[in-house]
């Protein structure tokens, strides 16, 4: 026999809408809702099911005394799974549901899993070891996603890890953050636990997630450079001196274009970075060490190619998310294409 | 075309032309030469640079400078 233990909103439970938001947490000892399908879809094995309902405000406004009380329903009933949603986009549903499928996994060490769209507001509070399985926005995807959520559950209750990481490749989110957790060795041991694991040939796996880079397509080659107008990018934070527009000096969200027409070098005392991420005092003392303005002049001079663009783009890179800077390199490509530029430099530090 | 010092970090987020900059902190900076020795300096880097752009990669690439 497993008991599985599933938080659901107001609205999933049945009770009402928006105007039921302010519901109280709720125990009731059988599955409501989407529960009742996904019991439905496990019905050939012997499943104790519950349920715990609580409002989207009233989550919020009263989470820890919700999560106290979640904690007194963990351990009288002591699920052997824990469920949350799936939230689809709901902001405030898909934050309930991951805290409360974090604070399962984390305090009672009971598997938790969820649905979230991957732009859901809930994906930041996940807790780590929580399976995420990736939804549509909306409940038009409640069907295929219960019967994800049974396939998952499957896996769990028969202990398949084989099955478990295959399944998470294929159909969870990925989840590219550090996590604070509680852990039951010193890093130092850790690491070495690691490392032995990894010259013995044992599976181990790291504790921080790899972030998958999406293929883009690859930049063809320029073929003729005597004809190509070039641009140069850099994310080392160069601005103009006073930093007129405000560059954050780490995490940046926005880059800046400059002018650099009819200069011939960038000099020290008009140009600074603004960089928390290394020791700028060298490039503050030549901007040219870079943003090459001087050395690209003299190639432009030479007929290496044809114009050096009006412009230089900067931002921030020194512990920014990767997704923000796609956003950020997406816009700084768009507008360099719409200028008619054939090729970049781009500097990194 | 990108010019790093952690070539690694750019090949495995799929830059395709990667080239090796001098200094972390200044990619494109040689402060222990003159200035008229180090701008002479970085245009040779900055030659490698457009060579590379011309050049078809199937894959992520370092080159040398």
């Amino acid at each position: 026999m497993a008991k599985i233990l599933h938080y659901l909103n107001q609205f999933f439970a049945g009770i009402g809408g928006e105007d039921k938001a302010g519901q109280e947490f709720l125990f009731l000892p059988k599955p409501v809702g989407p529960g009742v399908l996904l019991n439905d879809l496990l019905k050939n094995r012997d499943i104790e099911y519950a349920t715990v309902v609580c409002g989207d405000n009233y989550f919020h406004e009263n989470e820890d005394a919700v999560l106290t009380k979640l904690g007194e329903v963990m351990t009288r009933f002591a699920p052997d799974l824990f469920i949350a949603g799936p939230a689809f986009h709901a902001g405030r549903y898909g934050i309930a549901c991951a805290k409360t499928a974090s604070f399962a996994r984390e305090r009672f060490g009971v598997p938790a899993i969820t649905g979230l769209f991957e732009e859901n507001p809930g994906t930041r509070e996940i807790g780590r070891y929580v399976l995420v399985i990736q939804t549509g926005a909306s409940s038009v995807s409640m069907q295929s996603t219960l019967k994800r959520c049974a396939d998952l559950a499957a896996l769990i209750l028969n202990h398949d890890h084989e099955g478990l990481e295959a399944f998470r490749e294929e159909f969870c989110l990925k989840i590219p953050r550090r996590f604070t957790v509680q852990a039951n060795a010193p890093d130092s041991v850790r690491a070495l636990d690691m490392l032995l694991a990894k010259l013995r040939g044992d599976a181990f796996e790291s504790e921080i997630p790899r972030i998958q880079a999406a293929p883009h397509p690859i930049p063809a080659a320029i073929q003729d450079l005597s004809q190509a107008r070039l641009a140069m990018v850099t994310e080392g934070g160069l601005v103009p001196l006073g930093n007129p527009d405000r560059l954050e000096s780490s995490r940046g969200t926005k880059y800046f274009k400059y002018s650099i027409k009819e200069r011939d070098d960038l000099k020290s005392g008009e140009f600074e970075a603004m960089h928390t991420g290394y020791d700028t005092s060298t490039v503050n003392a030549d901007p040219d060490r870079l943003i090459p303005v001087d050395a690209m002049r003299r190639l432009e001079r030479e007929g290496s190619f044809r114009q050096l663009h009006d412009y230089y783009y900067v931002t921030t890179g020194t512990g920014a998310m990767p997704a923000k800077m796609q956003e950020l390199g997406v816009g700084i490509a768009e507008e360099i294409v719409a200028s008619g530029v054939n090729g970049v430099v781009l500097t990194a530090t | 075309m990108l010019i790093t010092c952690l070539p690694n970090v750019a090949t495995q987020v799929g830059a395709y032309r990667i080239m090796t900059g001098n200094k972390f902190h200044y990619p494109v900076g040689n402060p222990e030469l003159s200035p008229e020795d180090e701008t002479k300096w970085r245009a040779q880097i900055l030659s490698a640079a457009l060579k590379v752009l011309q050049t078809p990669v199937e894959a992520p690439t370092i080159f040398d400078r």
